[in-house]
């Protein structure tokens, strides 16, 4: 992986102006620390992140912490509690969230310390920063998550494990959390050359649709998310039973399940019971690895939900209209960045928002194909890796060179 | 003449520190008092962050008063001012508030946004550095520009228009040392309504506007 390879999606004076930033950094050695090394949306930023990071000239590394189900079960209520859903932690709650870091940090201490820059995604690995007494770097800690409204007594038992951090990463300014710290604002993105995004052929495309049972004949609305409630499946469930009164329409919830994410059977369960019946509706468990069902899906799409109520960013949003589709996106979190009403598709509150909106797209097939234009113009811009790593690396020159004042001439 | 050095630069956006804005009142009252690099956020470095392009209004102000206020009239007045008609960031700081101030004194009710919708005051680091390229003859120009980042772009035409000699680009101020030759280019330059355009277009203008530079000896 080289980032050559993305010269002709992004222009020459894209990938020259990163191997400026590379060559100023050269050698800087970076940790990325997370806690899960396949599903989610923080394991896809870094398996590419990490090989650029390289390719530019850094020494950059990933560590994946291990854990329990109960620290993942632990975890997951932290992750809840900061998207602002009612939770109860007790404190052997913390102590084995603390625990199983003081585990992990036992084979990890050395690289951490002897790090110029780490960055720590998420809450799982946060506490490993104060188990790091000897550090010599610069920590972020890099918080994927939206963490508007935190529910309060969640919040108040992780800040303490995030404040002592140089810097905080945030994807929107939404979702910063008042912290003694600079917070920098820094959206998500995608690889246009992954499985999950590069062109597939014709072949391919007709293969999964006859792996999905779906009618060439007939529209396809696809949600890709985790089944998880705060996407909102039984939702979208509700706006296709109302647009079907009107219209044929096939429906296509698909997603994976990640290995930090307990409550997604659940979900899933749900989900069943509320598409039981009709043989229209397609829901279907993926396994880690089906980024190119997953790629095929949206591309068969003729709309792409994503009709979240708690939103990190929603890279699946940006998957959709990178592949030209207009996207229903809930009113939620990074979705406002990239659904604008009547330019790359609408946003919405409700199953009935959601349903009119399909209806009207499906009976404007010229302006869903302006809309997908737009869109993917849009992700070319501002939501595909380059400009992600270009924010990465300026602000690890930035913390490096401990510069904060508006203009830094290197 | 010297040549034309290259420069390329990378936003880094932060938290500005202030709290955010639910009402108009508030949006004042933090205007009044933020940093100027705030305001210059707002206003100036819009087309490097990563928002929407083709928004009814290049300026935050503007954006958030038409969509999360719901104040169109409020929203084509801010989006009236021109932060580079201004002579420095506490001269736009007196035009926004005179703005505000008079659509606080026409509105009954002051409009609030949604929760969720408040306005965040924001700023940036701008990283600035030598891309290592250099233009040497006029005839190179087009060619060079057509190559340059977006980060290049903001830097020598947007950016420029705050430093010496302020309201020029450093295009125009290298051009019109080539004395008679590129005076009608600086003029063609200045004429450029840049504030609309987003950095990808107004790349291709500037191309556009240089092309017959290709012919020129100098």
């Amino acid at each position: 992986m080289n980032i050559q390879q993305y010269e002709p999606i992004v222009g020459i004076p894209v990938i020259g102006q990163l191997r400026r930033l590379g060559e100023r950094l050269k050698g800087l050695r970076v940790v990325h620390v997370n806690s899960t090394a396949e599903g989610g949306g923080v394991a896809e930023i870094l398996a590419w992140m990490v090989p650029l990071m390289n390719d530019l000239g850094l020494d950059a590394h990933w560590r994946v912490i291990s854990g329990t189900n109960e620290f993942f079960s632990v975890t997951k209520a932290i992750h809840n509690g900061l998207q602002g859903y009612s939770v109860l932690l007790k404190n052997r709650d913390w102590d084995v969230y603390q625990d199983v870091n003081r585990e992990n940090v036992k084979a990890l201490k050395d690289e951490l310390e002897e790090a110029d820059i780490v960055v720590i995604h998420d809450p799982q690995p946060a506490p490993l920063l104060e188990l790091c007494t000897r550090r010599r770097g610069r920590w972020i800690w890099r918080c994927h998550i939206d963490a508007s409204h935190p529910f309060r007594s969640v919040w108040k038992g992780l800040k303490p494990f995030v404040e002592k951090y140089d810097a905080s990463i945030f994807s929107m300014c939404q979702f910063a959390q008042l912290l003694p710290h600079p917070q920098y604002l820094i959206a998500p993105s995608i690889d246009p050359l992954s499985e999950k995004n590069i062109d597939l052929d014709d072949h391919e495309l007709d293969a999964v649709r006859e792996q999905f049972d779906l009618n060439p004949g007939v529209p396809v609305l696809v949600q890709i998310s985790r089944f998880d409630r705060f996407k909102d499946p039984v939702g979208v469930i509700e706006a296709y039973r109302m647009v079907k009164k009107m219209t044929p329409v096939q429906l296509v919830l698909a997603g994976g399940g990640a290995t930090d994410d307990p409550e997604g059977k659940e979900v899933l369960d749900a989900v069943m019971e509320a598409a039981e019946g009709d043989p229209d509706i397609h829901v279907e468990l993926l396994p880690p690895a089906a980024h190119r069902t997953v790629n095929a899906l949206q591309r068969i799409a003729d709309i792409v939900v994503q009709k979240s109520t708690r939103e990190g960013f929603g890279l699946t949003v940006t998957e959709g209209l990178w592949k030209g589709k207009p996207v229903i996106g809930g009113d939620a979190g990074g979705i406002r960045l990239q659904v604008v009403d009547y330019h790359t598709g609408f946003l919405v509150m409700t199953p009935e928002g959601a349903a009119n909106r399909i209806r009207f797209l499906l009976h404007h097939r010229e302006q869903c194909r302006r809309m997908g234009r737009t869109g993917r113009e849009l992700v070319r811009e501002y939501y595909l890796l380059t400009r992600h790593l270009r924010e990465y690396l300026t602000l690890m020159y930035a913390l490096v060179g401990q510069k904060t004042e508006h203009t830094v001439m290197v | 003449m010297n040549p034309f050095d290259i420069m390329d630069c990378s936003l880094l956006i932060r938290m500005s520190g202030l709290p955010p804005a639910y009402n108009l009142r508030e949006l004042r009252d933090r205007i009044a008092v933020c940093g100027p690099d705030v305001l210059y956020h707002h206003f100036c470095e819009t087309p490097l962050s990563p928002t929407f392009e083709y928004p009814d209004h290049r300026n935050d102000f503007a954006v958030w008063a038409t969509r999360r206020l719901s104040d169109k009239i409020l929203a084509e007045r801010l989006g009236a001012v021109d932060p580079y008609a201004c002579p420095s960031m506490e001269g736009l700081r007196e035009v926004v508030l005179e703005v505000i101030d008079e659509r606080l004194s026409e509105v009954t009710m002051i409009p609030w946004a949604r929760p969720g919708h408040e306005f965040y005051f924001m700023e940036a680091t701008t990283l600035v550095f030598d891309s290592g390229e250099r233009v040497r003859a006029l005839r190179e120009l087009p060619d060079a520009i057509g190559r340059m980042s977006n980060g290049s772009i903001y830097f020598h035409f947007l950016e420029a228009q705050r430093r010496q000699p302020v309201g020029m680009d450093d295009f125009s101020n290298w051009i019109r040392g080539f004395g008679k030759t590129g005076a009608p280019y600086v003029e063609a330059l200045r004429r450029i309504d840049f504030y609309f355009y987003t950095l990808r277009e107004l790349r291709e203008e500037l191309v556009r506007v240089l092309e017959p530079l290709r012919g020129k000896r100098s």
